[in-house]
């Protein structure tokens, strides 16, 4: 334990780094996905299919196999990335691709009339998005969003495996300076300690994510109970 | 820096990968059948409310499911063996994708169970079953149909997961390619190649993911 306290330093430095990196890629992965999610739900087959082959392809290769193509990859074609960058660019393309299917499921769970009436006032098909479905399909999606906070977070421990100095990678080194220095390797109380410090944020996360949504579903229940009162008040007159 | 893309080396790399594809393979199929026996015996714990077993289930779904795979393979791997009960990397990694799928199909399994009519459960106890008895003639056959295309698709998943095992340094796909990589630099080649052969293996799965929740879904179509 008190090697824990002595190397605190290092491990908050670490979860510093996790939390940025975290942050960056949900941010781009943000911009990922909506561009993605909108082609998926696009009418026009071209944009359909290409949103398709990208999400299908960094969700069905592992997102290992994918971040150590980027690092060992990206010199071959003149950028060598560090492994920040590297965990950066690779954890968005397949935050992105998990995003898209969220929005695309938000914008395909708008009924249909909803586009069709925005056609028929004459509505442009970007003002229709903008102004008609998009402010819809926000506030449904974000407790879905909030998880995938929580498994961005979780993925940036492989980060390690390419050398950025996160969390996990910080603990790696205290097991290994200590095994080093005492013959002794503290790998069950330091990882132990690790997992712990995930879950708290996890699951905070995940509870968050879980309360919005019911917080979301309490709403529009009422909405809908507000309606049938109102329906009720005016059969009744 | 000029790079020449060189199938004949994929080739060359062939055996290499195949006893590397075999071991995710074989790993993978291990793990998952571990897993699905897990999630039933997790969610017959939860559904039927076992006082502590219950709680202890539901803490070891939700830490599972809030913690990256990776640090929990090294828990695995690293902690145990510091603790002096060292586990082979190959066991470590069936031990850590079992818990890791196993969380998951607890949730799988009880969504299955809890979609069983509440009809069901209300002749049972007309019958005089026992839980046990309700479990086996009356809760897996309706509610596993409800629950095996999320399996399926949490098993897609521990065998894209299994390359973590690469970490520990299991000579799977993703460990085999990275080794190759080490030794002579082609890089672009053997990522194509593993890539690949993730696509195939893991398009094949929910292909027939898809196919088989057609057909689980034919008792209940009308037409």
């Amino acid at each position: 334990m008190d090697l824990i306290i002595e190397s605190l330093p290092l491990l908050a430095k670490g979860l510093l780094v996790t939390f940025q990196l975290a942050v960056l890629t949900l941010l781009c992965a943000t911009v990922l996905s909506a561009v993605f999610g909108l082609m998926g739900a696009s009418r026009h087959w071209y944009l359909q299919a290409a949103a398709l082959v990208y999400v299908e392809f960094f969700r069905d290769i592992p997102l290992v196999v994918n971040l150590l193509f980027v690092y060992f990859g990206a010199p071959l074609v003149g950028i060598p990335l560090d492994p920040f960058s590297a965990a950066l660019v690779s954890f968005s393309s397949w935050g992105g691709a998990n995003g898209a299917e969220i929005v695309r499921g938000g914008f395909n769970s708008i009924s249909k009339h909803q586009r069709e009436s925005a056609m028929a006032l004459g509505l442009k098909p970007w003002e229709s998005v903008c102004f008609v479905l998009a402010p819809q399909v926000l506030l449904p999606i974000i407790p879905a969003f909030t998880g995938l906070f929580s498994v961005l977070i979780q993925a940036t421990s492989l980060a390690s495996l390419v050398g950025a100095l996160e969390l996990f990678r910080s603990s790696q080194i205290i097991v290994e300076r200590s095994t080093m220095m005492t013959g002794y390797s503290p790998a069950f109380t330091v990882y132990g300690v690790i997992l712990c410090v995930y879950f708290v944020v996890c699951y905070s996360l995940t509870w968050l994510s879980k309360r919005l949504e019911k917080r979301l579903t309490d709403r529009a229940s009422a909405g809908r109970n507000a309606q049938k009162l109102n329906q009720g008040a005016a059969e009744s007159v | 820096m000029e790079y020449h893309f060189s199938f004949p080396y994929i080739w060359g790399a062939g055996p290499d990968l195949m006893s590397g594809l075999w071991m995710t393979i074989r790993i993978s199929l291990v793990s998952i059948a571990i897993s699905v026996v897990v999630g039933v015996v997790g969610a017959s714990i939860r559904v039927f409310q076992i006082p502590v077993l219950s709680q202890l289930t539901s803490f070891y779904v939700n830490f599972v499911r809030s913690t990256p795979l990776l640090v929990q393979m090294f828990f695995i791997f690293y902690g145990l063996a510091s603790l002096g009960m060292p586990l082979s990397a190959y066991w470590s990694g069936v031990l850590s994708l079992s818990l890791w799928g196993g969380a998951y199909n607890t949730e799988n399994v009880r969504g299955g169970f809890l979609a069983i009519p509440h009809g069901l459960r209300e002749a049972s106890s007309a019958m005089a079953f026992n839980k046990f008895q309700f479990l086996i003639l009356i809760a897996l056959p309706v509610g596993m149909r409800v629950s095996i295309p999320a399996i399926l698709n949490t098993s897609v998943s521990v065998l894209k997961n299994s390359a973590y095992l690469q970490a520990i340094g299991l000579a799977e796909l993703t460990y085999v390619a990275m080794d190759r990589v080490a030794m002579d630099f082609r890089t672009l080649e053997m990522f194509a190649a593993i890539g690949v052969l993730y696509l195939g293996l893991v398009l094949l799965l929910s292909f027939a993911v898809r196919r088989l929740e057609y057909v689980l879904q034919r008792p209940y179509r009308t037409s």
